[in-house]
């Protein structure tokens, strides 16, 4: 069974059909690749999968279940609560929070998470705070940044910055981790550290999914490949296929535009 | 009358004058954060009325709405509704309220969509973002405004002598029954220390502030 089925996923902003029906399947540990031009619908895709978009149809399935769907009598669409808790991401812009140091940008979430049970959080608020804690010390080793944990976010590079931000988003321990252009804001001589830390990311534990203009990554590390161009999935498979046997005229002139680069 | 006598009595009238601005920042500051949600909630009705009234109270002169809080209620019910002070105290809250509102709802707006996206994702339920992620980053972008508007407070003050309760201004125009002008312009210089010391504290959260960078 996937961890990850989108069934024929829809999404308007008024006139503009930006997806038209999307679909595909990523399994646990799997790296997806989305990539296609500008205005393809790339991130609307991630920001449906993530439920920042509220998509006007389909279904998106996890381990099976049905998380997102139109409910067949109302038609409205219905989004299963704490579907929230087993997507993170990762935003191009980084979008740290700025009055806090990076361990606390780090703890925030978990620990409101683990306050909101209170009668456990009184009980055991020692031993709970600890652990988090030392999972954010484990966290930002993996990101290198152990260093940086009393810094503002302010007083970091973009390329720390970002890591920080895939650190956040990995305290949660989601089991598919969407990155939307995380290096597109990033100096070109950043882009190495950040690409480095999402390739160590690889694991059994979870799946990602990452929107990238970086193709020479995406070939790296994806186990599979999405191309996306006017709302719809032109052509998927592994890299091997679609980078150097491309079936789809569309997919072929883009791939020649950005090699031209 | 010497400049002893007089000095006692404008500090007595600089009790009236500190209890309003105190009175004043206490409730307005909470009220105006509820008047800047009516006006951004997507509920039109509501933000249109919050808006026609934040429009007439900024529009009116406070010295009228003084005015009417104290006589009004009391014309329509033929009992007297609020006591002086309390009518003073009415009609500042509501309308340092709205100005405070404006400014909360320029710093709220000015946050990033990203911060909102960021603590969706994490999890966080819409109070939590506003609380914990997004309330911090608007006091400190609020800062200079809300410095501007408590400075102007203090001053508004004055305003209460319309309907008979004594500050520091009316407990020095007293003495102008006497001849007396000097107590007048001695006034400027309570004014001026209160509106030095509010500065310096100004000055001090700013800097407190400062350790990060927005």
């Amino acid at each position: 069974m996937p961890l990850l089925e989108v069934k024929n996923l829809r999404k308007s902003f008024g006139e503009n059909e930006v997806l038209k029906g999307v679909s595909f399947t990523l399994d646990g540990g799997e790296v997806l690749s989305v990539i296609g031009a500008s205005g393809g619908g790339k991130t609307t895709l991630l920001r449906c999968l993530n439920f920042l978009e509220v998509p006007d149809g389909g279904e998106i399935l996890v381990n099976g279940e049905r998380v997102f769907y139109i409910d067949d009598e109302t038609g409205k669409p219905v989004t299963v609560p704490g579907v929230q808790n087993i997507m993170g991401m990762v935003f191009q812009q980084f979008n740290l929070f700025p009055q806090y140091s990076v361990k606390e940008n780090l703890t925030l979430a978990p620990i409101l998470h683990a306050k909101s049970d209170k009668r456990r959080f009184k009980e055991n608020k020692r031993e709970i705070l600890g652990e988090i804690d030392k999972r954010a010390d484990e966290i930002l080793s993996v990101v290198g940044l152990t260093d940086k944990a009393a810094s503002y976010p302010g007083f970091l590079s973009g390329g720390q910055q970002q890591r920080v931000a895939i650190a956040r988003a990995l305290m949660l321990s989601p089991e598919v981790l969407f990155f939307d252009e995380p290096t597109s804001s990033l100096d070109p001589e950043l882009t190495g550290e950040v690409l480095k830390v999402i390739k160590g990311l690889k694991s059994h534990e979870r799946a990602m999914v990452v929107v990238t203009h970086e193709l020479e990554f995406a070939r790296a590390v994806s186990d599979k490949v999405i191309f996306m161009a006017d709302g719809v999935i032109v052509e998927q498979g592994p890299p091997s296929a679609v980078f150097d046997n491309p079936q789809s005229e569309k997919t072929m002139a883009f791939l020649n535009r950005s090699e031209a680069y | 009358m010497g400049f002893w006598e007089v000095t006692q009595s404008l500090v007595s009238g600089l009790g009236n004058t500190c209890l309003i601005f105190a009175l004043t920042l206490v409730l307005a500051l909470p009220l105006g954060l509820v008047i800047s949600f009516g006006s951004m909630s997507s509920f039109k009705p509501l933000a249109y009325l919050v808006k026609i009234i934040v429009w007439i109270v900024r529009g009116v002169p406070l010295m009228l709405q003084v005015i009417v809080i104290y006589y009004v209620p009391g014309m329509l019910l033929g009992v007297p509704v609020f006591s002086r002070f309390v009518a003073v105290i009415v009609s500042f809250v509501i309308n340092y309220a709205c100005y405070f509102s404006e400014i909360y709802r320029g710093g709220i707006e000015s946050i990033p969509k990203g911060q909102y996206e960021a603590g969706k994702v994490l999890g966080l339920s819409r109070t939590q973002v506003f609380f914990k992620v997004v309330l911090m980053q608007v006091v400190k972008r609020i800062m200079a405004p809300m410095s501007n508007e408590v400075i102007t407070l203090i001053k508004d003050t004055a305003l209460a002598r319309v309907i008979m309760v004594v500050e520091i201004i009316q407990a020095a125009q007293n003495y102008a029954a006497y001849g007396l002008m000097w107590p007048l312009f001695y006034t400027a210089v309570f004014y001026l220390a209160y509106v030095g010391i509010l500065t310096l504290l100004f000055g001090y959260l700013e800097k407190k502030l400062d350790y990060y960078k927005a």
